[in-house]
């Protein structure tokens, strides 16, 4: 690996370790995932500028398409979650009662 | 010009620990939009314009504006930045286990510095990135059109989600 994937994939990784040790907000949670996203797409441009594949420039594109519905998904269910709950404080998603 | 894609590395790495740490989402915002207008500066180094310009329209100019003005919906009385030790706590161990990582697993290989920039390539009449992202309508066509329809179903997705009153799939209120 040389030191350019090495940014790529340790931004991967702190995003998702901030998703796995998340704290009070949802909407946090949402951002780690962005960052996740994020860093996929230009790990996913750079690939086809290394190795000259040109018909491999569309996926970073199409990726980007999929992770807007998913942060559209994932914003309505923190409306969805604010407007019951009042805010949007993961301790509050406690229907397993034990 | 090998510097300066190293210190775009850098930021972006930064940006993505700024967010990471989960600080309020005031400020968490911030380092998103840091990791990806220096994201977009790392593409425009390597010559992939256009992807470039696409990340920016509509991962900063559309996803991100709408994630600004939800974060509303998260107001803290007492929001905590980065100099608030519980945050710096997180952040610092964060960094502490990625560098762990890397230096024990031994497989980042250090000489291989350096990065094929715009001008290593040589002179083309269609960029790389425009002519391969134009197959979208000729020979991907199927993943568009599937895509388009994601799309519209994420719409009818979304409007399902947030409709309360006891109908929607949520919402018991």
């Amino acid at each position: 690996m040389s030191p350019l994937h090495l940014s790529f994939y340790s931004a991967f990784t702190l995003s998702s370790l901030g998703l796995a040790f998340h704290r009070t907000h949802l909407v946090s949670a949402l951002l780690c995932l962005e960052s996740m996203m994020l860093s996929m797409y230009i790990a996913l441009s750079i690939w086809p500028v290394e190795n000259q594949a040109t018909s491999s420039t569309l996926m970073p594109v199409l990726m980007l398409t999929f992770s807007a519905c998913e942060a559209g998904t994932g914003l309505a269910m923190l409306v969805a979650s604010t407007r019951t709950h009042g805010s949007d404080h993961l301790h509050n998603l406690n229907l397993l009662q034990c | 010009m090998t510097y300066s894609v190293l210190l775009l590395s850098v930021c972006f790495i930064l940006g993505g620990l700024a967010v990471a740490s989960n600080p309020s989402p005031y400020y968490g915002v911030v380092g998103l939009v840091l990791a990806s207008v220096v994201g977009c500066g790392w593409l425009l180094s390597l010559g992939v314009s256009f992807v470039s310009l696409v990340l920016f329209m509509v991962y900063l100019g559309g996803m991100l504006v709408v994630f600004v003005y939800s974060v509303s919906l998260a107001a803290d009385p007492f929001p905590e930045a980065w100099g608030d030790w519980r945050v710096m706590g997180y952040g610092a161990g964060f960094a502490l286990v990625l560098t762990a990582g890397v230096v024990v697993g031994d497989f980042v290989e250090w000489w291989k510095f350096g990065a094929v920039t715009v001008d290593s390539g040589g002179m083309f009449s269609v960029r790389l990135d425009f002519s391969g992202v134009a197959m979208f309508y000729s020979y991907g066509v199927g993943m568009f059109l599937v895509a388009g329809w994601g799309l519209l179903l994420t719409l009818f997705v979304v409007l399902e989600l947030v409709r309360g009153l006891s109908c929607g799939a949520l919402r018991a209120v």
